[in-house]
């Protein structure tokens, strides 16, 4: 064997995981190969030596304060779980901004599902019939397919389920270049009130697309002092600390000054602040 | 993890102790600095759990949140590009064995040639020796094939071969990867 040859072995044999298929020898064959080659090359041995000389970098154990921040953030998570279930019964007293209750019968559900499809399927004939056709036209039929996932977002934003919640903030992120107004509202309706925690750090994620709009990045500051979620209240400093939001270092002293912030909030601000201070 | 994701948080303790130190090691050795390497560690753990539902439930997990550990420190270099380079002496590997001033110095200059290889290469030397990663699972962290996991792999080590003979010889750094940071060689300390 020469050194190409063994270049190609070297990996597995230094993990000890050479495939006796891959010259149709048996394994200890191949090894025996491999080091006889090792022995004249002097490279190859020094390639095997640096190998084994890594085994000579320590392995350190974490810091005792990142495992007491790590402790503490294990510690918010079971307290905002804890939180999501209280709050269940708060958000049938949220204030409500829907008007698409009717979506949540079973029987509208199934109209308003057969309706999109029929406005699919004209609007997918109608385009296809046009041999050229105008931009107007092309413009038309797309302004209605976005009104009608507009509503539909709307409307699966509105479901019992969480999981629906949830794929209805992932549909609000399909296809829209510029964030709808409608669909902004209600994911930062959604971010405040939604009493799931997965389905408010979704609508952050969502949101967090579109941080050129003021409204956006005003709607994310002010849920801060209203988030009850330790882990809810992490994503948004971390998000705000990218932002760079004018402002922001005065609104996380206050916001420190909390009296029943969770520990680990409070250590996650003391580093946004850190890092504000820093950059 | 299908507890964690399913959303019971007492198995979430267990689950960051088995991964709390496989990720710091992983950090400190591909950055070189403590720091980055344990607020990364809390990223990674925060990513986990605000994503836990895109987590399938039967795949493996190891390479998941290997993953979720790599587009962390990526997004991470986006943003403070000026990291990638950085070099804290205090990594220098702090414990060595007692009776040994040569493995120390060995140790040193290893640590030392390592973070003068390209990025791309230390990455792939540090998964493949370091962490339990099949090199399948490697191939698909770095979006390649097999193959060429284990030609970088071959190529990393051949590089990190010659900067440390290179550093053992006091001849300096060669010309890959940010210069020799020009410090003394740290011995144990008792």
């Amino acid at each position: 064997m020469n050194c190409e040859e063994i270049a190609e072995l070297l990996p597995d044999y230094l993990r000890g995981t050479l495939a006796p298929a891959q010259l149709r020898m048996v394994e200890q064959d191949i090894e025996q190969h491999i080091e006889q080659h090792i022995q004249h090359c002097a490279e190859c041995r020094d390639d095997v030596a640096i190998w084994k000389k890594l085994s000579l970098l320590p392995a350190e154990q974490p810091s005792a304060a990142a495992q007491g921040r790590v402790d503490a953030l294990v510690e918010a998570y079971q307290a905002g779980r804890a939180d999501g279930r209280a709050s269940v019964a708060e958000r049938k007293h949220a204030p409500s901004r829907w008007t698409f209750d009717w979506l949540r019968s079973p029987l509208p559900g199934l109209a308003f599902g057969l309706a999109l499809l029929a406005i699919g399927m004209v609007a997918g004939t109608y385009t296809s019939r046009m041999a050229g056709p105008r931009s107007d036209d092309l413009a038309a039929v797309r302004s209605e397919l976005t009104g009608m996932r507009q509503l539909v977002v709307l409307s699966m934003l509105q479901q019992q389920s969480a999981s629906e919640r949830l794929q209805g903030v992932s549909f609000s992120q399909h296809d829209l270049q510029a964030a709808d107004p409608k669909i902004v509202a209600a994911l930062l309706h959604t971010l405040r009130y939604d009493s799931s925690v997965d389905v408010r750090l979704a609508a952050l994620d969502a949101l967090g697309r579109h941080s050129g709009q003021q409204q956006v990045r005003a709607g994310v500051t002010d849920a801060l002092q209203y988030q009850q979620s330790p882990l809810v209240q992490v994503a948004l400093i971390d998000q705000l600390v990218e932002w760079r939001e004018p402002g922001l270092t005065e609104r996380l002293r206050e916001f420190q000054q909390s009296a029943d912030l969770n520990p680990a909030v409070r250590q996650r601000a003391q580093w946004a602040l850190n890092k504000l201070n820093r950059d | 993890m299908l507890q964690v994701r399913n959303g019971e948080g007492e198995m979430l303790g267990v689950l960051f102790e088995r991964y709390h130190a496989p990720l710091s090691n992983l950090y400190s050795r591909i950055m070189g600095n403590r720091t980055a390497s344990e607020d990364l560690v809390q990223e990674v753990f925060l990513r986990i759990l605000r994503y836990r539902q895109s987590y399938q439930p039967g795949t493996p997990f190891r390479p998941w949140i290997y993953q979720i550990a790599r587009n962390a420190r990526i997004d991470l270099l986006r943003k403070t590009p000026q990291r990638q380079v950085a070099f804290e002496p205090e990594m220098v590997p702090p414990v060595v064995p007692q009776d040994s001033a040569q493995q120390a110095q060995e140790a040193d200059l290893l640590h030392r040639a390592l973070m003068q290889l390209p990025e791309e290469k230390r990455e792939v030397l540090i998964l493949a020796r370091f962490q339990e990663l099949k090199y399948e699972e490697i191939a698909a962290l770095l979006g390649c094939e097999l193959n060429t996991v284990k030609t970088r792999i071959h190529r990393a080590l051949q590089e990190l071969r010659k900067v440390f003979r290179q550093l053992e010889q006091g001849l300096g750094a060669p010309g890959c990867g940010p210069a020799a940071p020009n410090i003394p060689l740290r011995r144990q300390e008792q």
